[in-house]
């Protein structure tokens, strides 16, 4: 054997040998082991006598409101599918499957979700819809009988989420209408099916399995809903476990265990659902037996009534999915006054919301007026506001990649290792933290870390102060495993096998073939994974609220601060307007990430050369004109 | 050049090589042939090194390489898929190879430039994406890739089955002429016999595991060893026992115990007959026409017999046509039956 070969394949073991031990470091340090003590506190529940008393928490959970809780969240989850499915299904077939008119702007409208979402789009609707929302006003002085406060509890969290969770219907069922091969619609029509039996008995069925999924997705968000019905004021699971969290002995009846309790409960709908979805996915999916696709047309509703119907609702649902973002736009613009007023006032336009700082002048109860001085300050100059934008920009970005380096480097071993043991090990274990809720994981890295007792962490507290930092990343990189995984494994599907015998065959090894040939071919999946991941991060809210720490105060609960604590003794006088102003702010980079992995970074290696091509011709046209012209002159 | 002996390959409790020997001289176009699953892909795996056989050795210029690397073999591979990067340009996929052996930048421009031209790829189409290039040019990218490390030898698995037929045909002429040219020990794997005939200089037909027959493309075609190379290249008629025994009683020397066959073209039809010939009734059933040959199915002595006529307009002849079929026995390739095996095919 040479040497060459000798120190490579050491090298390799090294390799794998340290790449093992981190994995065992982060399964059991950061998955298993904490969420096991929040399964096992529940038993060890004092009672007030101080005896360990096992049954305690679940005699309270029959005895006490708990149920009410679990109920609130199982009839949101349950009505949501319902009306997620209804508008999920429409904005699809509206833009992808019948001949609307302007199908492509409105395409636009239903896909703002993308980067308009989380705390950012309730505090929007609360902004436009609250009982002294600028649009309920607006409507109250319009319908004199008018219900100001129809948006509240339970009606205003349905109608929110309705909207927000589309998102990924817009994604994914919108791939998979797009794969469905036309001429079985031709062959259906050319069968004397009528336009709606094709729908009905062609289309449909082929759309079944994502629906499925996106219906256990959608449920699962319901069941673990936690920012709109935190700041819409609706008693579901997850906001219950983040006050309990918060609780202490002292004020009620061991609330860490019944807060454990509750993440268990949801842990355990999310298990079954999951299983349900699995099974389901095992048994297989209609594939297209076609070999020779052909791209799918658009339907001509050729019933003149339908037809007229089916663009107004189009253009309703898009003006239900544009009013918040314009708004938002629009009122990031306007003066302090004119947001507490909840009236646009075109005469006078600010940038005060983005850029610098005024002073407020303010009558006090002694009437006298009083200035609070840069009590009126822009998103870029207010430290608050851009601390939490820093602070949500850091901790994303390093555990968006950091879950995106994880599953890439696992993938890359799960495919070398297909059908082996260890693959399949790997692939579960990183899947493992979807069966448990969000809110179970923070809550468990939150009461297990917060000790000085843990070894594995050199005996730090790591929910100390500025170690909470760390406690955070580590939880958004668990929680974005399953969905990277998932993702990304898709596109290493994609790789043919014979590229790395190729790249082997020609002399490289196994890590010169995987950065150089391997690597290249699923960046743009793992990019997209990485933008999807950080933007989701950026905004969440979920997770930070469980921490609770004010050494990680992330941006979604910097905006929920400014809700409250807007125009009091003179101080954050503009909070609305920074708000809408950095709502604009996400949504700009949350769209440029976007673009740039979609639009620039899925372009191929040929796309990419005939766009530099364009470019250069461009500039060459332009070159030679201006010599043009200089000879002219 | 390249011995292989004995090579035994499993997977599981499945053995797909059994015991394949094989010698093939330097500069010589190779070709394994069989039809799927027979172990002609195996074989080449075995010899490139992504596979170790559980037995038997690998010589490469009287060195034994069973236990070598693949990174470290010095054999050109292009793939059925052609494998080229995709996110690499045609010039980084050619120089790959050579960047991983570290070589200085200007070494491999020098040599990739090189290597394009023989294979007839401009200096645009090398900075193109593989993508923007056509299956012939791809053919070529794959080949160049494969050369420029200057290996020894060159293996190619199917590297004509993507390709629509007239490119095929167009390719093959190509690939040949290029092999000529580099004068490259070249292992050429194919299920396409008439593939095999036309390019190689000896063929080894496989057969589940086993080599069949070695042989230039003549010997394999009209002197074939076993009765599953009759079968498998070209078209062929088994000549059942009525036919036989017909042909036996008007003065043919054929064993009936035999599996006895008879290739298309060397039964003619209402021509006087040469020495050695004899003469059938016949009539024709039906026809497949081809253009360049029409194929007939003629009843005589009893069965079907296929027949090939060059479509020159003087022997056309319609269904139900009384003709006269001449047969030459020593055209008669005949196989002792083997059990089972020779009853299946």
């Amino acid at each position: 054997m040479s040497k060459s070969l000798d120190k490579r394949l050491k090298a390799e073991f090294l390799f794998r040998i340290i790449g093992l031990g981190l994995f065992v470091y982060l399964f059991f340090g950061f998955m298993l082991l904490p969420c096991l003590n929040t399964l096992t506190s529940i038993f060890t529940t004092k009672n007030a006598a101080g005896e360990t008393d096992p049954l305690a928490v679940i005699r309270f959970f029959f005895a006490g409101n708990m149920g009410k809780y679990v109920w609130n969240s199982l009839k949101l989850a349950l009505c949501l599918v319902v009306t997620v499915n209804i508008v999920g299904v429409s904005i699809v077939l509206l833009t992808e499957y019948f001949d609307i008119k302007g199908a492509k702007i409105l395409r636009l409208g239903y896909m703002t979700t993308l980067i308009y979402s989380g705390v950012a789009l309730v505090t929007g609707y609360l902004f436009l819809y609250a009982p002294d929302g600028i649009l309920t006003t607006a409507l109250a002085n319009a319908f004199p009988g008018f219900n100001e406060n129809w948006f509240t509890g339970f009606n205003a969290v349905l109608f929110t989420m309705t909207f927000a969770c589309t998102s990924n219907h817009a994604l994914f069922l919108r791939n998979a209408i797009r794969g469905i091969d036309y001429n079985t619609v031709e062959a259906a029509r050319n069968m004397g099916a009528k336009p709606f039996k094709v729908l009905w008995k062609v289309v449909f069925p082929t759309l079944i399995p994502t629906m499925f999924s996106l219906t256990v997705m959608t449920f699962i968000t319901g069941l673990c809903a936690m920012s709109a019905p935190t700041l819409l004021g609706y008693d579901s699971i997850n906001p219950e476990i983040v006050r309990l969290a918060g609780s202490s002995t002292a004020d009620e009846a061991f609330p860490q265990a019944r807060a454990a309790l509750l993440s268990i409960i949801l842990a355990m709908f999310t298990i079954i659902l999951l299983t349900v979805l699995s099974a389901y996915e095992r048994k297989g999916h209609y594939l297209s037996v076609s070999k020779t696709k052909t791209k799918l047309e658009k339907q001509k509703i050729t019933n003149p009534v339908a037809n007229v119907l089916a663009h107004i609702y189009a253009y309703v649902l898009f003006v239900i999915y544009m009013i918040p973002v314009v708004m938002i736009i629009i009122f990031s613009f306007q003066t302090y006054s004119a947001i507490r007023m909840k009236k646009l006032d075109l005469s006078s336009w600010t940038l005060v919301n983005f850029f610098g700082q005024e002073d407020y002048m303010y009558l006090t109860s002694r009437g006298q007026y009083k200035v609070r001085e840069g009590s009126i300050s822009g998103l870029f100059a207010n430290d608050a506001t851009m601390g939490g934008i820093k602070m949500s920009f850091m901790l994303s970005i390093v555990a968006a990649a950091l879950a995106c380096i994880i599953v890439v480097v696992a993938c890359n071993y799960i495919f070398k290792h297909k059908g082996k043991k260890s693959g399949v090990i790997l692939e579960y274990a990183l899947l493992f933290p979807w069966l448990l809720p969000t809110i179970l994981i923070c809550y468990s890295y939150r009461t297990y870390f917060n000790s000085e007792s843990i070894w594995y962490v050199g005996n730090y507290n790591l929910y100390y102060a500025q170690n909470v930092r760390l406690l955070i990343i580590m939880a958004y990189t668990v929680v974005k495993l399953p969905f990277s995984l998932r993702m990304i494994r898709a596109s290493f599907y994609a790789i043919d096998e014979e590229l790395e015998d190729a790249a082997r065959n020609l002399g490289a090894g196994g890590f010169t073939t995987f950065m150089r040939v391997k690597l290249p071919i699923i960046l743009p999946s793992v990019l997209a994974v990485f933008a999807l991941n950080f933007n989701a991060l950026f905004t969440e809210y979920d997770m930070s609220a469980t921490f609770a720490s004010s050494y990680g105060t992330s941006y979604a609960m910097v905006i929920q601060a400014m809700c409250a604590e807007e125009g009091l003794y003179g101080y954050n006088v503009n909070a609305s307007g920074r708000r809408c102003a950095s709502t604009v702010f996400i949504m700009l980079v949350s769209g440029l990430i976007l673009y740039l992995v979609y639009g620039v970074g899925a372009r191929d290696l040929g796309e990419r050369l005939e766009h530099r091509a364009k470019w250069r011709r461009r500039f060459e046209r332009i070159t030679a004109l201006g010599k043009k012209k200089k000879e002219t002159a | 050049m390249i011995r292989l002996n004995d090579i035994v390959v499993k997977f599981g409790d499945f053995t797909a090589l059994h015991g394949i020997s094989v010698h093939v001289k330097e500069g010589e176009f190779f070709t394994f042939l069989g039809p799927s699953g027979c172990g002609k892909t195996t074989t080449l795996r075995t010899l490139t090194g992504f596979i170790e056989p559980v037995e038997g050795s690998v010589f490469v210029k009287d060195k034994d390489i069973t236990h070598v690397p693949i990174e470290d073999r010095n054999i050109g591979i292009v793939f059925q898929s052609y494998a080229l990067f995709p996110t690499m340009t045609v010039y980084d996929n050619i120089a790959f190879g050579l960047k991983v052996k570290k070589l200085k930048k200007p070494e491999i421009d020098k040599r990739v430039r090189e290597i394009a031209k023989k294979v007839d790829l401009s200096d645009e189409q090398l900075m193109k994406a593989v993508s923007q290039l056509s299956g012939g040019q791809q053919q070529r990218v794959a080949i160049a890739r494969a050369l420029v490390t200057g290996p020894a030898i060159i293996c190619m698995d199917e590297p004509l089955s993507n390709l629509d037929a007239k490119l095929r045909v167009q390719l093959r002429n190509e690939l040949k002429k290029m092999q000529k040219e580099f004068g490259i020990t070249t292992i050429y794997v194919t299920h396409d016999q008439e593939e095999a005939l036309t390019l190689s200089d000896r063929i080894a037909v496989f057969n589940k595991g086993v080599i069949e027959q070695v042989g230039t493309p003549n010997q394999v075609y009209n002197h074939s060893e076993t009765e599953f190379v009759c079968n498998f290249i070209g078209d062929i008629n088994r000549l059942g026992p009525e036919i036989v025994d017909g042909l036996i009683n008007i003065g043919a020397d054929i064993d009936p115990k035999k599996h006895n066959y008879m290739r298309l073209e060397r039964i003619h039809v209402n021509v006087p007959p040469r020495p050695g010939e004899l003469v059938l009734d016949g009539v024709v059933d039906s026809l497949e026409y081809y253009g360049l040959y029409i194929k007939y199915y003629i009843t005589a002595g009893g069965q079907t017999l296929k027949v090939i006529e060059k479509n020159d307009g003087v022997n056309i002849y319609s269904p139900q046509q009384q003709v006269k079929v001449l047969i030459n026995p020593a055209h008669v390739m005949a196989y002792e039956p083997k059990g089972e095996e020779a009853e299946e095919i």
